[in-house]
């Protein structure tokens, strides 16, 4: 294993190290409602960016984490299931409208995929919004629990209705998502995603069967937002679908902001861009409801500027760094 | 043998008809030529051989089956190769990428090796279908530069780095779209070379499209000549040359000449 490798590897070990020891440092429920928010953004934009490596942009992530959210509420307060049965079972019951619907959906690609992946969320919404039995319509959901305790051998008992706690329990969950999907993104599937975002027509002609491999990448992706819909109805303890909520529109735009400020072409591009956007968004809370107007600047200085995001910033500097240099030489 | 069998292919769009009744056959082992001016339907015969393209009407036999309705990657997996003109490689990939991509049909990596990328069973795996990538490297004198990206090759190398990722699939028919355009004298002749040798030593079955009739007549064994979407002659090189309809399709007659 070469040095550079081994000093990447040392700074993600350091970065784990300081998002757990962060939370009791800030110490107040406040910050860590704020972290629990970034940390479940974070493994949404990231499904978003599986669904990227296909060179699609879908607008549908906040209606598979949508259904996540409440088949894993429903699931514990209707069955009496545990928090992991729940989690586990959103996530599932997500992958599996994913899958059903990824023929159709993947037979459509650029801004057509685009248009129904947001159709589809609005869809999904509405029903939430109106199926009141199931539901609770308008009211809601409420009363979801937070997880049973769990018992550690050598800590003791966790109780997790304690936000910090929740933090601990969100973050360990999306470290272990992302680092699957860091598995995945190296592995042969991604290597058939890359192929037939750059050439369907060749990879079909050496034999990949190009729709197979699209749905199963969508599947995955919806799979995550699933587990993503989860962590977040046990964190709120209460669902509602309303148009201006979690489950609206701004939700699914704020996403692609964070992954294209971040870097859409690296795997640390999401991470990167929900933590920059959303501490942003927290330290200009003075600014009131001008707010969405900073972001929106940052984006299009962004998308000016530095296209390939903050995960592109080094590649950039060392470029400019050379020409620098080259310069001074000559 | 015949390994390929074209009866009656049809392809309108709209109101214009590309390929009209089509009939030829292809034995097995031997390289034969689709030629013609531009816009004879060349190309689009090809895309209906390979399956990118349904026909209109008419049907295909590969080694006796029916292939007609079947899509591309199920082609491919009975042992249809295509190289196409202008999608010849994966721009993302490195050159020993590219071609272990092209290597998806003889590799047996599983959802399990997709998570367990370092265990042995995995890395065994990759390092097999590395092996082989770099012995189809080799034949096509690629194998100094497998880490390069394929991009940025010189265009003769980009076009024989096609060839290396046809190869990987195992194909016993390849279907070679223009391999030599664009290319120059030294590139011209180590393709001709290569994919001639690709026939001797592995005894496959070539289709190539090509408009340069030299080309054609130093490669081709037999070829079928394409006018307006219409076969106009078909037989050996020197035989189709000095045909007067193909002849004609290609300079236009002494009358065209004096008219204009």
């Amino acid at each position: 294993m070469d040095s550079k490798r081994l000093l990447s590897i040392f700074g993600v070990l350091l970065l784990i190290v300081f998002s757990f020891a962060i939370a009791p440092f800030l110490g107040n429920p406040y910050w860590s409602s704020v972290l629990i928010m970034i940390v479940i953004n974070i493994l949404l934009t990231s499904s978003l960016r599986t669904i990227f490596i296909l060179d699609e942009v879908s607008l549908g992530q906040v209606g598979f984490t949508l259904i996540g959210a409440y088949v894993s509420a429903l699931v514990v307060m209707e069955l009496g299931l545990s928090f992991w049965a729940g989690l586990i079972l959103g996530g599932v019951a997500s992958a599996f409208i994913a899958m059903a619907v990824g023929y159709p959906f993947m037979k459509l690609k650029g801004i057509y995929f685009s248009i129904l992946t947001l159709m589809t969320t609005e869809i999904l919404r509405l029903i939430a919004y109106s199926w009141k039995p199931v539901t609770g319509g308008q009211y809601g959901l409420t009363g979801i629990p937070s997880p049973n305790p769990l018992t550690l051998p050598g800590i003791g008992e966790i109780n997790f209705s304690s936000m910090n706690n929740y933090y601990y329990l969100a973050l360990t969950i999306v470290l272990v998502c992302l680092f699957i999907m860091y598995i995945i993104e190296k592995s042969h599937l991604s290597r058939k995603w890359i192929a037939i975002k750059d050439a369907d027509n060749l990879a079909l002609s050496v034999g990949i069967n190009v729709m197979k491999y699209k749905v199963l990448n969508f599947t995955i992706a919806c799979f995550f937002a699933g587990l993503a819909g989860g962590l977040f109805a046990h964190y709120q303890g209460l669902l509602s679908a309303g148009a201006t909520g979690r489950f609206g529109v701004m939700t699914t735009l704020n996403l692609v902001i964070y992954m294209v400020i971040g870097g859409k072409s690296k795997f640390s591009g999401p991470i990167i861009g929900t933590i920059a956007i959303m501490l942003l968004m927290e330290f200009a809370r003075p600014l009131d409801n001008l707010r969405p107007m900073l972001v929106g600047a940052v984006a299009i200085i962004f998308v000016l500027l530095l296209p390939e995001g903050i995960a592109g910033l080094p590649v950039r500097l060392k470029s400019i760094g050379k020409k620098y240099v080259s310069g001074v030489l000559r | 043998m015949k390994l390929l069998q074209v009866q009656g292919m049809n392809k309108r769009f709209g109101g214009l008809k590309a390929v009209s009744d089509l009939h030829f056959d292809v034995d097995k082992g031997e390289i034969f030529g689709l030629i013609g001016p531009n816009g004879a339907g060349k190309s689009t015969t090809l895309n209906m051989i390979d399956g990118s393209l349904s026909m209109t009407g008419g049907k295909i036999f590969f080694k006796g089956h029916d292939i007609s309705g079947l899509s591309p990657y199920k082609r491919a997996g009975l042992g249809i190769a295509r190289v196409f003109q202008r999608d010849v490689l994966f721009d993302s990939f490195t050159v020993l990428e590219n071609v272990l991509t092209g290597l998806h049909l003889n590799s047996n990596l599983g959802i399990k090796d997709a998570l367990m990328p370092f265990s042995p069973g995995t890395r065994k795996k990759e390092q097999d279908l590395e092996n082989k990538a770099m012995e189809l490297l080799d034949f096509v004198r690629l194998s100094d530069r497998p880490g390069m990206m394929a991009v940025n090759l010189p265009h003769g190398d980009q076009r024989s780095l096609g060839l290396a990722i046809a190869m990987a699939t195992n194909p016993d028919l390849y279907l070679l779209d223009e391999p030599l355009t664009g290319m120059n004298a030294e590139e011209t002749s180590f393709m001709m070379e290569t994919i001639n040798k690709l026939r001797d030593n592995m005894g496959v079955t070539i289709v190539v499209v090509e408009h340069n009739m030299k080309a054609v007549i130093g490669l081709c064994d037999r070829a079928a000549v394409l006018d307006y979407g219409v076969k106009i002659a078909e037989g050996t090189p020197s035989e189709v040359t000095a045909d007067e309809r193909v002849i004609e399709a290609y300079l236009g007659t002494e009358q065209d000449v004096v008219s204009s």
